[in-house]
């Protein structure tokens, strides 16, 4: 089959709840709006249970089959943050608030999640149980690990669990997924230099902080290019730099950088995580200085199930007649958490050519409501079928 | 089946031919003793022809089968040079001539190949010619370029062509491929950094390349840690640097270093090759000096064909069962990438057991992998040419 014929009927309604939410941004936790509005929908359409305040602002609803025969639960999850960004996007239905934009389209996974969940509560056309998620926090505050936190997968029996990304580059609604490690872990890095401040003039009663951080960036190329497996897949990236003091002729006291570290393996992970601790405090030290390092392990690496993801590509090829095998992502993705305490699969739908996500000018793109949705309510009801 | 009986009793006899040539190892292009030690067991053999001398010291031989219904030519290659170090091992059969060992075990090559052989002349159990091919030179001196320089693909019309190569690490008899790139490609370059000598108590009147050249190395390093893909996999090492004069009281003129680039990607490599350049003429300027780069393109990357990998692992799974399909792309580089590159074919890791890795003065090839390697040579022959 392809598209189902109801999601065509709401794909209108699908894209203006899209709209709205868009053009009310919210950042990390603070997606209070939108929980509320995901809720009140989720009761509209007459879900059996609807829980809010799981994982701070995430919400939580359960659709009971026609049957429950099978006694299985299937959790279907999207993230409903926006990103820090402001929008140039130009559409009408632009972000109201400035410094806030949903440039990740997790307006588009929300609004589609609820457009399944509406579909699967007037048909119930399945024999088991399903739990749609609404995670906050997406991007970066780990808001998948908090509501795993609060005990979501074991108070719902949630037996699998499955998400879904857009994917600008790809053609519209068509899908790729890849077994095993899929996305990366992706780590923070904060590192405070501390020397000696003084006169610019007087470079000698100073220990140089600046040149000592210097160092530091210039020797941390050296994981990659030298520690690291070459046949590994590992980015260590250094993306702020800042010296205490901000003046034409002041040797600054401290020099905060700040980094992120991409991996695809725990010994790749064990390895970044040794040699920076290792090269940072070395350099400071050879300058005479200290470094603290605060090396904060955030996402895991995230690992799509073998089983769950060949039944995840059947689906998406019952859908849209093809599902292409999708190469590794460097970025990180919070869906991790739920796949390290259950067994499930990440697809990823395409975007068409728009720009790339977390960009000013991207824009989730309403054509792949249609085969989204279908794809969720395939997974469900390909999965728990009514026995006939 | 598993190894053929006919190869358990020939098992001692290529194991004396091993230990012969093991024991007599020859560099490079200068193979000859070996090249007359091949000859020779070929001639006692009865293959149908011989022919000696191409790409400089290799030798090329041909067996026809019991019938030649379809004009099938199959390759089998191995190599026959030993390497410039000084052997360590201490068996009985150690290197006769100081300072060479066959390290590598390319002994074992040549005598599983001569093994193949002469149990190919023997039964001709095959519809169509098998042509064999001894190269010299592996080693660095691309002796397999200089055989197909010398027409062994067109001239002795080769249509598909593989070739072993022992593993330590891999149980011995295991045998293990990937389709696509399996090996690296190596090329190596050379930087003269020229400043301006002088007193080393007097810097300000000289314009120091050491510091320069310090910098190269370091700025090397982003090559791989920041402006390849973190997908794609690419090695850069200096592994020499050396001035001009050996004293500490003078700033050098010039200084020199070395170093290779290893990489699975043809795009990868000469993108490599142009940041080298940019990196290296650009820092030397920021210090007053000029760099001149050397890049001298070695081997390719060695690719093994989809369809023929599938043809050398059926092969391996009938002599030994279980074949690793999935072996991760090895960064060493492999002379044999040049025949790949003139022909389709494969390229097979045969397990040498636990023990030192090749080109360790300890190292020693395993003789109890010679039956698996001589019947995968024969199985398929067997299988790519069927008698009829």
């Amino acid at each position: 089959m392809p598209i189902k014929n109801r999601f065509a009927d709401l794909h209108a309604d699908i894209t203006a709840w899209r709209r709205d939410i868009h053009q009310h941004p919210e950042i990390l936790f603070e997606t209070h709006r939108t929980s509320a509005l995901v809720a009140e929908k989720l009761r509209a359409f007459g879900c059996d249970e609807v829980v809010e305040g799981i994982g701070r602002t995430g919400v939580v609803g359960v659709i009971k089959g026609k049957a429950d025969g099978s006694g299985k639960v299937i959790g279907l999850r999207a993230d409903m943050d926006a990103l820090p960004i402001h929008e140039e996007t130009g559409v009408e239905y632009a972000s109201k608030t400035p410094d806030a934009m949903h440039a990740c389209g997790h307006d588009g996974h929300t609004a589609m999640l609820l457009g399944a969940a509406q579909y699967l509560s007037e048909t119930r056309n399945f024999d088991g149980t399903v739990v749609v998620i609404f995670q906050p926090a997406e991007e970066g505050g780990g808001g998948g690990r908090e509501m795993c936190n609060d005990g979501m997968m074991d108070r719902w029996s949630i037996d699998e669990v499955y998400g879904m990304h857009n994917w600008p580059g790809r053609p519209v609604g068509e899908f790729a997924i890849r077994p095993g490690p899929f996305f990366a872990a992706t780590d923070l890095l904060e590192i405070e230099f501390e020397g000696l401040g003084g006169h610019a003039a007087k470079p000698q009663e100073t220990i140089d902080t600046t040149l000592m951080a210097s160092h530091a960036v210039t020797m941390l190329q050296s994981i990659v290019s030298r520690n690291a497996d070459p046949i590994d897949r590992i980015v260590v990236s250094i993306t702020s730099f800042e010296t205490s003091s901000r003046a034409f002729n002041v040797i600054p006291q401290k020099v905060q950088i700040m980094g992120t570290v991409r991996t695809m393996s725990a010994e790749a992970r064990d390895l970044a995580e040794k040699r920076v601790a290792e090269i940072c405090e070395g350099v400071a030290s050879t300058f005479g200085g200290v470094a603290r390092v605060t090396y904060n392990r955030n996402y895991p690496v995230m690992v799509n199930h073998d089983a769950q993801t060949e039944f995840a590509a059947k689906v998406a090829k019952s859908v849209s007649g093809q599902c292409e095998e999708a190469p590794l992502v460097m970025g990180g993705e919070d869906f991790a958490f739920m796949l390290e305490e259950r067994p499930g699969a990440y697809i990823l739908v395409g975007n068409g050519d728009t720009a790339m996500v977390h960009h000013p000018k991207y824009n989730f793109n309403d054509e792949a409501i249609p085969a989204g949705c279908s794809w969720w309510a395939e997974i469900v009801e390909q999965r728990l079928p009514i026995a006939s | 089946m598993p190894i053929k009986n006919r190869l358990a009793e020939t098992h001692a006899e290529i194991t004396a031919w091993r230990r012969h040539l093991h024991a007599h190892p020859e560099l490079d292009f200068d193979v000859h003793e070996t090249a007359a030690f091949v000859v020779e067991r070929l001639r006692e053999f009865g293959v149908d022809d011989i022919t000696t001398g191409v790409g400089k010291t290799g030798v090329v031989a041909v067996i026809k089968g019991r019938t030649d219904t379809k004009g099938r030519v199959v390759g089998l290659r191995a190599d026959m040079d030993a390497l410039p170090i000084e052997e360590a091992t201490g068996v009985d059969y150690r290197s006769k001539y100081p300072g060479k060992m066959h390290a590598c075990g390319h002994d074992g090559h040549t005598s599983i190949l001569l093994g193949a052989a002469q149990y190919l002349a023997e039964t001709r159990n095959f519809d169509g010619t098998v042509v064999l091919a001894f190269q010299p030179a592996e080693e660095g001196g691309g002796g397999g370029r200089e055989m197909v320089n010398d027409g062994l693909i067109d001239h002795w019309g080769i249509q598909e062509v593989y070739g072993l190569h022992n593993m330590p690490g891999l149980p011995t008899g295991q045998f293990a491929i990937r389709p696509g790139p399996l090996l690296a490609s190596a090329d190596e370059f050379y930087i003269t950094v020229t400043g301006k000598g002088g007193h080393a108590a007097a810097p300000h009147q000289a314009i120091d390349p050491n510091v320069a050249a310090a910098q190269i190395i370091l700025g090397l390093q982003s090559i791989a840690s920041r402006n390849v893909d973190p997908l794609a996999s690419a090695v850069i090492s200096i592994c020499a640097l050396h001035s001009d004069i050996d004293t500490h009281n003078i700033i050098p003129q010039v200084t020199r270093m070395t170093g290779t680039v290893r990489a699975l990607d043809p795009e990868v490599r000469d993108f490599v090759e142009t940041r080298v350049g940019e990196i290296a003429t650009s820092i030397a300027r920021a210090h007053q000096c000029e760099a001149e780069v050397d890049y001298r393109v070695g081997y390719p990357v060695t690719v093994n064909h989809e369809e023929h990998t599938g043809y050398a692992a059926a092969a391996a799974h009938a002599v030994a069962g279980d074949v690793i399909t999935d072996i991760p792309p090895i960064m060493a580089a492999e002379d044999f990438a040049f025949m790949l590159n003139a022909c389709p074919g494969a390229y097979i890791m045969l397990g040498n057991g636990d023990g030192p890795m090749v080109h360790h003065p300890e190292y020693q090839f395993d003789d109890e992998a010679i039956p698996a390697g001589a019947s995968w040579f024969v199985e398929l022959v067997e299988q790519r040419m069927p008698a009829q």
